[in-house]
């Protein structure tokens, strides 16, 4: 980048108080166009001198975003120096963020566009320049008010024959009337007039000039017709000059007869799409590994098994907040809503919403509230997983995504949820949950069509044959002893050829090798806002280890494609 | 006052201490970002770090630079929901969910959230993950 852009001297701090602007004429903050004023000397010609024939004054406001990050002579000095056209800003000011100033007439505005990102700062990053057709501003308005208000009352009592749904712009030309006032025919105009914006083909203006062309431009047409007519623009050649018709005029849905191809439509519009839902963010292979590992285990637990299971997932100490904003006049509240209801902790903030906030420590208190909440099935291909903290001690991260609740009044009924945990990494590549916020609200129904469209591997109940009495005795006291739901119990022992001893075998071995749910984190660090008391871990029973090894037997082969 | 006391104080009326100061810090993050986002800087530091919709910006400077050039002039949050939560290494957790129009923009729910971190008797924030809550989730 050319040192030209930078001005002797000036140093430029986007973080520090800008020292090189004004004071006087500047503060930050909400401004009012009159506080920011800078009295420029009009141009020749002046706004309340005589005008020349074919001249135009079309307004339109140039709007550099962020502007006030700059001193007002170096921006406009580095606009001109990449600008075509020498252009004359009038009423530079700053508003708000951004820096802002007019120009009057439409061929300058449309050099001034093509600038927008072409310039840079001193750190390199571009600069835009945003260009819109003004109304006319109020600076002008004053001038022009009393002359306007004299041109309506004279253009009504000649009772112009307005055809439905056109305008015979030529005749308005040919008034001499209008065509020695060089005024924009704004709104207030086409009010009296009854105009439509469309101009039906015989009443095409013969239009001389881009410049009368500006004369017209309040009335924003959706059709015109220019190649009819000699129409002389500044530019040279046609493609400019329909270029800069449609720049103009960005309304325009047919030129020429043809019908403008939405792309040539220019404008702020285009930058602004809905974004794109961008993917999870692990940090490295092995953390998403880790963290997918468990969060499959814990929401098979959490959908499928014993919730009390979950126990070993959480640190004694550990804090979990339930946070549902829900409408109370809602006609289908969700059953969480239901709950909360019953609730005493319930908080009202608004008269017609209320939030339910629930705080629970210590792991046991978390569990048990857990437990008590609808039973749900959570859609693990919606989950979109950010990880924002990873020290040694600490792992911070969140959840995205939505869950079907499949029980109670509201069956079916898709939630959308985000759950921020905060886990200490354990022995054995395990985690500890310290911290567990979920907030959960209502899916969108977009979001509900699209939630569940990958089918869930759950290994259905049909898949194993119906069992016998015995059979089924041993189902109950494998689930007691593991603290699972029978769904599990019934599979394992299924494949171990109901031999109880044999399945109870195959866990306890497996016991020792692989990774299991030990909250050797009770050793964690001190947290004085807890007043954490140590306590050996003696508390978690073995049926829950044994549950956490199974679920990995078996939920991994299922998820091996996530 | 510990936690376990402060844990059973923590109904209506009574505001544990994590909750004064992460509601607070809410209400000014997002008056500072509403009104001129180019002043966040003041509540990052150089070792904070932004996850923007996926997007990781690591220290005060970069954070800023992302958050100043975000392709709106105006900008409005409302919150519907905050919570927040000590952690274990004295932190405060705060999670925040709303709705924020942008321009001319529709409306468009997110969902924030900051871990804070007192460093010579200021609150700053050391982490922030900011996501749109979108409709086409993967």
């Amino acid at each position: 980048m050319s040192d030209a852009h930078v001005g002797p001297g000036v140093r430029y701090t986007p973080y520090a108080n800008p020292t090189y602007r004004r004071r006087d004429s500047f503060h930050r903050g909400d401004q009012t166009r009159g506080n920011m004023e800078r009295e420029r000397k009009p141009p020749e010609g002046g706004m309340e001198g005589n005008r020349q024939e074919g001249t135009s004054r079309t307004w339109f406001k140039i709007t550099i975003p962020f502007g006030i990050k700059y001193d007002e002579k170096w921006l406009l000095n580095l606009i001109q120096s990449q600008c075509s056209v020498p252009f004359n800003p009038i009423k530079f000011h700053y508003e708000k963020m951004q820096a802002q100033f007019f120009v009057e007439n439409a061929s300058t505005a449309f050099e001034l566009k093509k600038v927008s990102g072409k310039i840079c700062n001193e750190d390199n990053e571009s600069i835009s320049i945003f260009v819109s057709p003004s109304p006319v501003p109020y600076f002008e308005q004053k001038e022009q008010k009393s002359t306007k208000v004299k041109l309506i009352k004279k253009t009504k009592i000649k009772e112009y024959e307005v055809p439905q749904q056109a305008l015979d712009l030529q005749r308005l030309h040919s008034d001499p009337d209008v065509m020695s006032h060089d005024i924009e025919m704004g709104p207030n105009l086409r009010n009296c007039m009854a105009v439509s914006p469309r101009i039906h083909e015989e009443n095409m203006p013969k239009v001389k000039s881009e410049g009368e062309l500006d004369k017209v431009k309040g009335l924003e047409p959706e059709e015109m017709c220019a190649d009819r007519n000699p129409l002389c623009t500044t530019f040279p050649d046609k493609s400019t000059n329909i270029s800069s018709i449609l720049e103009l005029f960005p309304k325009l849905l047919r030129l020429d007869d043809h019908e403008v191809p939405p792309s040539i439509i220019f404008g702020i519009e285009a930058y602004k799409k809905l974004p794109v839902c961008k993917g999870s963010v692990f940090g490295s292979e092995t953390l998403k590994n880790l963290i997918l590992q468990f969060l499959q285990q814990y929401y098979w637990i959490y959908d499928y098994g014993d919730r009390q299971g979950l126990l070993v997932a959480y640190h004694d100490e550990a804090c979990f907040s339930l946070t549902i904003p829900f409408n109370s006049e809602d006609p289908a509240p969700s059953s969480l809503g239901e709950y909360s209801k019953g609730s005493r902790n319930m908080k009202k903030l608004k008269d017609s919403i209320l939030r339910v906030q629930l705080l629970k420590h210590t792991k046991r208190d978390i569990v048990d509230f857990l437990s008590v909440l609808p039973k749900t099935q959570h859609d693990l291909s919606s989950f979109v997983v950010d990880m924002c903290v990873q020290t040694e001690k600490m792992l911070c991260f969140s959840v995205n995504g939505v869950f079907k609740e499949v029980e109670g009044i509201c069956q079916a009924r898709v939630c959308a949820f985000t759950r921020i945990f905060i886990a200490t990494p354990a022995s054995n590549s395990s985690l500890c949950i310290v911290n567990d916020q979920l907030s959960v609200r209502d899916a969108s129904p977009t979001v509900t069509q699209g939630a569940f469209s990958t089918p869930v591997p759950i290994p259905s109940s049909s898949s194993v044959p119906t069992i016998s009495q015995e059979q089924q005795e041993m189902v109950q006291a494998f689930s007691t002893q593991s603290g699972m739901s029978l769904q599990w119990p019934k599979k394992c022992l299924h494949d171990s050829n109901w031999d109880y001893t044999r399945a109870s075998q195959i866990f306890r071995s497996v016991h020792s090798e692989v990774w299991e749910f030990r909250p050797t984190c009770n050793q964690g660090p001190t947290r004085p806002l807890h007043e954490v008391i140590h306590r050996p871990d003696n508390k978690n029973s073995k049926g829950a280890k044994v549950l956490a090894i199974f679920i990995i037997l078996v939920v991994l082969p299922l998820f091996s494609g996530m | 006052m510990g936690f376990s006391e402060a844990g059973r104080h923590s109904r209506m009326g009574d505001k544990p201490i994590w909750e004064q100061i992460g509601s607070s810090f809410i209400q000014h993050y997002y008056q500072l970002f509403d009104n001129d986002r180019t002043q966040l800087g003041a509540i990052y530091i150089d070792a904070s770090c932004l996850t923007w919709e996926g997007q990781q910006f690591q220290g005060k400077a970069a954070i800023v630079e992302k958050l100043s050039s975000l392709p709106f002039q105006k900008i409005q949050h409302s919150i519907t929901a905050q919570d927040h939560q000590p952690t274990p290494d004295s932190c405060i957790i705060s999670m925040v969910v709303g709705q924020l129009k942008a321009d001319e923009d529709p409306i468009m729910g997110f969902h924030q959230m900051f871990l804070l971190k007192n460093i010579n008797d200021a609150w700053v924030c050391t982490n922030d993950m900011f996501r749109l809550a979108l409709h086409n989730f993967g």
